[in-house]
């Protein structure tokens, strides 16, 4: 059977990105073995939505699907954007391209020389990249060097990044990559760091650990429990260990960053509220296409 | 007398591959360098722990190098940093000592502070009193504090030993009992 995921014509974040999977149904329904994505004239695929759906499809790709991608408007359209952030280099071989797989690698020819771009890299722990925490860094800095908190922020970044990217080792049990890309938009006056992985779900692998390490939490709803792991820290490994992401979530709350965490079903939006991510200003999403992994994406104003 | 406190300084930078440290894996490869270290040094109690060289290490890394070692040879050697000035770094540390329940000490010059674990509103007189000398005994202690017990005075200290605050050697006191003193982990040789 085959699914059609239609992307909207305008700007697509991983909101947009979600509308469009609910309405397609399931792609990782056990009755689909084809999957076209369509990509319309004014779609505008965003950097949070782009290494999600670069996920998704190398997850249908692995599964043996079917997967065509079909982009309306070509190279002039977000094909092109695509191809300059590295989603080319990255996506499986036997997944179709239309019009056709670029000819070059836009990422190839020009990374490094946007300031304001982080190109999609490759995350997987036994092709450590050892340039990409201070890349990501950079690239923050030189948007939000302006803020009165640019100082702090640098280190709290790198952290941030540092403890992402080792949270995809971590968890990651799996063939597939993991994801890094950042983008500024300027006009939107934000930030957007995301950060994707096809691994176990930070939900698959805390979910059984809890009776034993945290049996006060086992009846939290997965919402309120995402939320717990971001406050307290929790981990499958005990109460010693967990740290990295609850520090992230510190550090990224002293710059009011909004966090956005994706897992299997569901997925989380976080606000900072009263100097940390709570329970009740955060928003749940139950029910959701399965996407393998866990994808977290941090926007932080450029301004403060 | 008391005989010297064998002590020697760790750079940390010399056991990692780039002034950057970051993740488990690293820290856990790091980890078993730095144990050899320690391990080759069977006499040593006392590690002072330079971070000159490192820019910049993740909680992650933190706690899977310095503070995992802290907390193996709580109560038997004392790890302590020094030149550890960078805010952020600091705060790195601080969170993975905290995370893992283990007190580790920071010197800049003669002052230093504990950080990741404080110690308890009752044994905080005795560890600020042993911070002020490299070596510390309960008589000495009830001596600059006349109005707590003796038996009050050693538990206090044993208490700051078995939470990693302080070492402890046993002495032969003139007496020809056992004495225990205790010393601070770090801090200017007297």
């Amino acid at each position: 059977m085959l699914c059609t995921v239609a992307l909207p014509s305008a700007w697509v974040n991983a909101s947009r990105l979600e509308d469009a999977l609910r309405l397609s149904g399931d792609p990782h329904g056990a009755a689909i073995y084809d999957v076209h994505i369509l990509f319309p004239v004014g779609c505008k695929v965003m950097v949070d939505a782009a290494i999600r759906l670069l996920s998704l499809i190398n997850q249908l790709s692995f599964c043996t699907l079917g997967v065509r991608l079909n982009f309306e408007e070509g190279e002039a359209g977000t094909m092109g954007y695509l191809n300059r952030v590295g989603f080319f280099d990255h996506l499986a071989p036997a997944v179709e391209v239309l019009p056709a797989r670029p000819a070059v690698s836009g990422a190839d020819i020009y990374r490094g020389t946007n300031l304001e771009l982080v190109e999609i890299a490759r995350i997987n722990k036994d092709y450590r990249d050892e340039t990409l925490l201070s890349r990501l860094t950079d690239a923050l800095m030189c948007a939000c060097g302006t803020r009165n908190d640019a100082g702090e922020l640098k280190g709290a970044a790198w952290t941030i990044f540092a403890e992402l990217i080792d949270n995809v080792f971590s968890h990651s049990a799996t063939p597939l990559d993991g994801y890094a890309a950042l983008q500024v938009y300027t006009r939107g006056g934000k930030l957007k760091v995301a950060v994707s992985d096809s691994g176990l779900g930070i939900m698959q692998t805390l979910r059984p650990a809890l009776r034993t390490e945290f049996p006060k939490l086992t009846a939290l709803s997965d919402t309120d429990l995402v939320v717990e792991i971001f406050r307290q820290g929790l981990s499958r490994h005990g109460p010693d260990r967990g740290c990295g992401l609850k520090y992230s979530a510190a550090k990224a709350i002293k710059f009011r960053a909004n966090l956005d965490v994706r897992l299997p079903n569901n997925r989380v939006l976080l606000t900072p509220a009263a100097g940390s991510y709570q329970a009740n200003t955060a928003y749940g999403y139950d029910q959701l296409p399965l996407m393998w992994g866990t994808h977290i994406c941090f926007d932080f104003r450029l301004n403060g | 007398m008391d005989e010297p406190l064998e002590s020697t300084t760790l750079r940390l930078a010399d056991f990692m591959t780039s002034p950057q440290g970051w993740g488990r894996e690293q820290g856990r490869v790091v980890y078993n360098k730095l144990l050899s270290f320690v391990e080759s040094r069977p006499g040593t109690i006392l590690f002072r722990v330079s971070i000159k060289g490192v820019t910049r290490v993740d909680i992650s890394f933190a706690s899977e190098t310095i503070v995992e070692l802290a907390r193996r040879y709580r109560g038997i050697k004392g790890f302590a940093f020094i030149d550890l000035e960078d805010p952020d770094m600091l705060e790195n540390w601080e969170a993975a000592a905290a995370r893992k329940n283990q007190p580790i000490m920071v010197w800049n010059g003669s002052s230093g502070r504990v950080i990741g674990v404080e110690p308890s509103q009752g044994t905080v007189e005795a560890f600020l009193f042993a911070l002020t000398r490299p070596r510390t005994r309960a008589t000495e202690f009830v001596k600059a504090m006349p109005n707590i017990a003796i038996a009050n005075a050693s538990t206090k200290f044993k208490q700051l030993w078995e939470q990693g605050f302080l070492l402890r050697r046993e002495n032969v006191a003139e007496s020809g009992g056992v004495e225990y003193v205790y010393l601070r982990i770090g801090g200017p040789e007297v």
